[in-house]
This record gives structure tokens, sequence and C-alpha cells, in this order.
């Protein structure tokens, strides 16, 4: 039924721009983890604050980032923006939008985490005469950030996949952007997305390997 | 000996059956052809009010389907999914203004042409824009995959100024336009027109013609199916030598005089 012959020299003389894509994958996609982190642990400090009106902005968020499709979130930072005269360029639309649902979905693995750590260690640090501030940075944020690290290398690898929705927000310089216009000009589409497959799972596999390599070395008793 | 004879005769011809049979036979066999349409890009493909296919490559399946004697099936398709419906058989030929550029034709195989696109430029009002070459530095963009994207993304590497932004398609290319994330586009007259006459996306006009060789686009089907090729070579010539194509043309582009599907000086 599969009526197709292989032909892997054409594609593969492309591989050199794929690869460029791939490096725009990975720059976006460690971006995107960086403003994610950081937004999720603003996030859980706005939910332990015990302000009513900075819960509701942390929850708010949570709530749409977990609850609707990532690729509905990128297209509404370009569109839904732009229809308000706010024009985001296809590279930032994308990384804003990631960074947006990593932060969602960081902020609950951290709010997991913090479930592990005992309430009484704050109680601790605080007789010790530490301030509310600095309990949480030193005593509770350490704790937090290794407990959900593995859940963060996996919302990492979540990253580099999501990045193949930039195609939405006319995004045409990453891995999936190159390859797809590849395709509409040679139509050789199952060597190109072939390719473009192996090269996503070397690259999160990558991640996957480096962030146990990091564990062992950073969580050492 | 007879009856040995006939079982031999009889398998003989259950066995040759299906080793000759193509893609022809197969279609006229079934009963059914399935042909992938693009059904986001008016006048071309469309739904109407109850959802239901229409346009000028919807009225084309339909006529082939006709001429066959068979049921017509329309598969929606997207641009760059074209292609995997051929190669998975799960189309039969694609009726999707397919441009017959060279490189494409090393994959698929392209009937002569049924249909020419003249490509304009639409610009934003309050963008300063004389004529094509306004679109110079500019932020332009198209829709992924055609022929005006790829001529448009060569012309922006070529000034080595300006951007291109390949959107998913038409509809969210005349949205960008609209809310001013792009200066110009470049798409076919027919959508251009149709887009500024709905009044859907405020604050666009045509600026000009580009200045392309007209699109060319035919029906593709897999590269070795000859019999379908042929047969679908003689009914795009039928349906301009029985008057269908001007009627079709006059349906759904509007009045005038459809393009020309000869070039002068050289054959086919």
């Amino acid at each position: 039924m599969f009526n197709y012959n292989f032909r892997w020299n054409q594609a593969l003389n492309s591989l050199p721009q794929m690869l460029e894509g791939a490096l725009v994958t990975i720059e976006i996609a460690l971006l995107s983890m960086l403003i994610g982190i950081s937004v999720a642990i603003l996030l859980t400090v706005f939910r332990l604050s015990g302000s009513r009106i900075l819960n509701a902005v942390a929850t708010t968020w949570v709530e749409i980032a977990r609850n609707t499709p990532a690729l509905f979130q990128i297209y509404m930072v370009h569109f839904g923006l732009g229809g308000f005269g706010i024009h985001l360029s296809p590279y930032l639309s994308l990384l804003i939008g990631i960074a947006f649902n990593n932060a969602g979905y960081l902020a609950e693995n951290f709010r997991g985490a913090l479930k592990a750590i005992p309430e009484t260690q704050t109680r601790a640090a605080r007789s010790l005469g530490m301030s509310a501030g600095k309990a949480f940075r030193h005593v509770v944020m350490p704790q937090m950030l290794r407990i959900s690290f593995l859940p963060m290398t996996n919302q990492m690898v979540w990253a580099i996949l999501m990045t193949s929705l930039g195609a939405v927000v006319a995004m045409n310089t990453d891995l999936y952007g190159v390859t797809s216009e590849l395709n509409a000009r040679t139509f050789r589409t199952f060597e190109l997305f072939a390719i473009a497959a192996v090269i996503f799972y070397l690259i999160t596999k990558a991640i996957t390997l480096s962030a146990r390599l990091l564990a062992a070395r950073l969580f050492r008793y | 000996m007879k009856k040995s004879l006939l079982a031999l005769a009889a398998a003989a011809t259950a066995l040759a059956g299906p080793a000759f049979a193509d893609k022809l036979d197969d279609i006229i066999g079934s009963g059914k052809l399935r042909c992938a349409v693009v059904l986001d890009f008016p006048p071309m493909g469309s739904r109407d009010a109850d959802n239901n296919p229409q346009g000028f490559d919807v009225d084309y399946c339909n006529d082939l389907a006709k001429a066959l004697g068979v049921e017509a099936e329309v598969v929606e398709t997207t641009f760059p999914e074209r292609i995997p419906a051929l190669m998975s058989g799960s189309v039969d030929v694609a009726v999707a203004s397919t441009s017959d550029t060279l490189e494409r034709a090393k994959t698929v195989g392209f009937s002569i042409p049924y249909y020419a696109f003249e490509n304009a430029v639409v610009g934003r009002d309050g963008v300063d824009m004389a004529n094509w070459e306004g679109m110079k530095g500019k932020t332009v963009g198209a829709t992924a995959g055609t022929y005006e994207a790829i001529w448009l993304e060569g012309k922006v590497k070529e000034w080595g100024e300006g951007e291109f932004r390949p959107y998913q398609n038409q509809a969210d290319v005349f949205l960008a336009l609209s809310q001013g994330q792009l200066d110009a586009t470049v798409s076919t007259v027919e959508v251009a027109e149709a887009n500024v006459k709905s009044g859907n996306f405020g604050g666009i006009k045509i600026v000009d013609k580009a200045p392309m060789v007209p699109d060319y686009v035919a029906l593709i089907t897999l590269r070795e199916e000859y019999g379908l090729i042929n047969y679908m070579n003689l009914f795009i010539n039928q349906q301009v030598r029985t008057g269908r194509y001007a009627e079709l043309y006059k349906k759904w582009v509007g009045e005038g005089v459809p393009a020309d599907l000869t070039i002068q000086g050289v054959y086919r």
C-alpha cells in the first residue's frame, strides 16, 4: 500500500540546514525553561504569600497553562495580543508561549515538592531568627528544586517538543519550521520528517542523560 | 483433463487480473475516486454554510469522477498533507491547486496544468508601498508551502533585508496582515480579491501584480501511474474543449476570461 521510494541523499543534503534549526530549537527550549522556572518560583511565592489577590493570579495562571492546549497558548500570544496592537515576532511569540506553559506546569510541580518538605523545617528556621523570606530561600527552596529536578527535566523535554508548534505563528527557523519548508519545496516528506524525528530524539535523549549526570553530581549526600 | 484446463484458465485470469491492474483500473473497479482537496483555499476549495465541500477543485473532482463513471469522495487535506495522503494510498489523486515545479515532479506525477494563478501583492493601509518592489525591507508573509511563499521567501533572501513569515493557512496570513503584524503578502489574485471584497479583514488593499511566472497548477497522483496521468490529461483537455473550464471559472472566480493553459512556442 505504501508507495514511496526513499531517496536519502537528497534529504541528507539538507542536514546542515536542519541542524541549524535544531540549535534554534534548543535555544528556545533553554530560554523558555529559564523564564519558566523563575516565573514558577514567583508563582509559588505568590501562593505562599497569603495574599488573596496574588494567590488568585497564581491560580489563574496555573489553571490556564495546564488546562488549555499549548498550541492555543502560543497562538493567543501571537494573534490574541496582536489584536490589541502588541506585535511580537514569531520567535518571541513561541518563546513566551512555551515559557507561559512551562511556568504553569512547574509551579504545580513545585507545589507538590513543597508538600514533601515538613513544615516543621520552616518553623525551626524561623525560631532560629530567620525571616520568612530567608527561611524560604535558604531552607525550603533548595529542597523544593531538588525534589522537582526530574519533573523539570521532563518539562525541558516537553519544551523541546513544543517548539514544533511554532509553525502556527509562522516560525520558520526552528527544526520543525526548517523541515516543513524543505518539504514544501521538494515533497520528500518521509525522509525529511524521519531525519527531523531522529534529531528530536537525540536532543531529548541528550537532555535526559545530562540531567541524570548533573543530578548525580548536584545531589550527592 | 478438460476440467483441469478450465481450472488453470480460471487461476490464470485470477492471477493476471491484479498483476496488471493499475490505479485507473482500481478506481473504476472500486467505483470510487478519492480526491485530496484543500478546503481553506477559496475559491478553489472551501466549505459552504452546511459544512459541505465546495469550490472549483471540488467541482473538478466531481467532474473527473463522473467521467470515470464512479462516485467522488472529497478528502480534506492541508497543503503539506497532500503527499503523505497520496503515498499512503488514502487518496487516489490530489485536486489541490498543486504548482507543477520540477523539484516536486521528482516525487509525484503531474498532469498537464488545469488552472493558472496570477499573484497579487496585498498591502495594508498606511504602509507606503507604490508597487511590488515596495515590499523590500518590510515584514512580509504568505501561506506556508505554496508557490507564492517559495517565491516570496526567495525574494526576501535576495534583498537581504526585511523578514519573511510563512503562516499555516490563508486566513492567518490575512489576519496577521490586518492586525499589522505583516506589511504585505502575496496571494493569488482570486484570493486577494475575495478577501478585500469580503470585508472580513479591514484595512487591506491590492497594491500590484506580483511579477512571477504564472503559477500553473496540475492534478497529481503517484509518479508511476501513467494510465491515470494519461486519463487526467485528456480529462483536462476535454474540460477546456467542452467549455466546462470557462463555466466553472465564471461560477467560482467571476466574470472574465480564465487563464490560457497553453504556452506559446513549446509542446505541452
